[in-house]
């Protein structure tokens, strides 16, 4: 399995775009700079949602008007981080597939997704009989406090991406090359 | 009396003249002589424990760069609920003074997050910054932020939204967010400088 994952992501490492994206300069930082700007629109509304669910910003909002008015900036601003990280990792595929840090969000990300979906589906369940209250039932809540805490890991993981410690190039412990899906004998880093 | 002379408006007047005069400052000889005075500061910046922390393990800065970006993510969503509010973009059917006042306690604490993880970034690279001209656009950028925020924004904010020029005050949100996305964009410089 590493050295099928290894295997595809020097082959998007050979496609000529890939290396004139991770070798531009000023088109590669402008690609970084706007998935972590865009944080601002994406999780600050999110982050946003969830304190109001925990009855720490806006608690004399309406949840269900929070939720359904400040989504579509929200996902707006997912779906430029999404287009962003999939260019961010088409530059530099090998480096970023074997990264733990990577992996690790890469698995978050599914966990954050599931989260959301239950969580809205919980809400619309039941919106109506709390919605002017200004903390939500303990389940949104509990659903709040996960949002909350997955994504911070996502963005320290996605901090973490850029340090080195746990590279393949380097002797790891075994478990680590287990993790990383570090392949004996590669040649690309 | 100042105040009645420059009528209402005194206190803005006073704080964009400071933002200016902080310019004109930034941009001509007149910084050479303090900037080789806080050397020293930033030398010391980096003995402390902060500074001790922040360069010998990489983990504990990565991840208070990640409160960081926390603290940001979290300013930017008040200032563009905020903002956006004002502009009539977001949260059209719930009145301005609520969405501004509430956005405004959640700012309050992400400013301090943001500041207070700044601090420790700033202790674990004090050199390199010292001698990086966008760290400083940066700084110049988040002291007009406050300023414009707390003596400008806010106390306009304060009155009777209705009894405000509609255009004074789109042009006080605009205003408001292209502030604080020059202090992201110029922080997020910063990473690839020096």
């Amino acid at each position: 399995m590493s050295e099928l994952i290894y295997n595809f992501a020097v082959w998007v490492d050979d496609t000529s775009w890939s290396t004139m994206l991770h070798e531009s300069y000023y088109m590669y930082n402008w690609v970084e700079s706007t998935h972590v700007l865009t944080l601002m629109i994406s999780l600050g509304m999110l982050f946003l949602i969830d304190l109001r669910m925990l009855g720490w910003a806006f608690p004399d909002v309406p949840a269900s008007k929070i939720a359904d008015r400040l989504n579509i900036p929200m996902m707006v601003g997912f779906t430029v981080m999404f287009i962003t990280g999939i260019l961010l990792f088409y530059a530099v595929p090998v480096r970023s597939v074997q990264s733990i840090w990577f992996r690790i969000k890469m698995v978050l990300l599914v966990g954050c997704a599931i989260n959301a979906y239950l969580f809205h589906k919980r809400m619309n369940e039941s919106v109506s009989s709390w919605d002017n209250d200004a903390k939500a039932p303990q389940r949104i809540r509990n659903g709040a406090m996960l949002s909350l805490g997955f994504w911070t890991v996502v963005v320290i993981c996605g901090r973490f991406i850029a340090y080195d410690w746990f590279d393949c190039g380097y002797p790891q412990p075994a478990f680590i090359e287990f993790v990383a899906g570090c392949v004996d004998g590669q040649t690309r880093f | 009396m100042p105040t009645s002379i420059l009528g209402p408006y005194f206190r803005t007047i006073v704080t964009v003249a400071v933002i200016a005069a902080a310019l004109v400052f930034s941009f001509t000889y007149a910084r050479d002589g303090v900037y080789v005075e806080i050397q020293p500061l930033f030398e010391w910046m980096e003995t402390t424990w902060f500074g001790y922390v922040g360069k010998t393990w990489g983990a504990a800065f990565a991840t208070i760069q990640a409160g960081h970006l926390i603290g940001l993510a979290v300013l930017g969503g008040c200032v563009l609920v905020s903002d956006g509010r004002l502009l009539g973009i977001v949260l059209t059917d719930v009145p301005h003074r609520i969405v501004v006042d509430r956005a405004d306690a959640v700012f309050f604490w992400a400013l301090a997050t943001l500041l207070l993880t700044g601090v420790f970034m700033a202790c674990g690279v004090a050199m390199k910054i010292y001698y990086l001209p966008v760290y400083w656009y940066k700084m110049l950028g988040l002291a007009c932020g406050i300023l414009f925020h707390y003596y400008v924004r806010r106390p306009l904010v304060a009155h009777e939204l209705g009894s405000i020029n509609p255009i004074v005050l789109k042009m006080t949100a605009i205003a408001s967010i292209l502030v604080w996305f020059l202090v992201a964009a110029t922080g997020r410089w910063i990473g690839f400088s020096g």
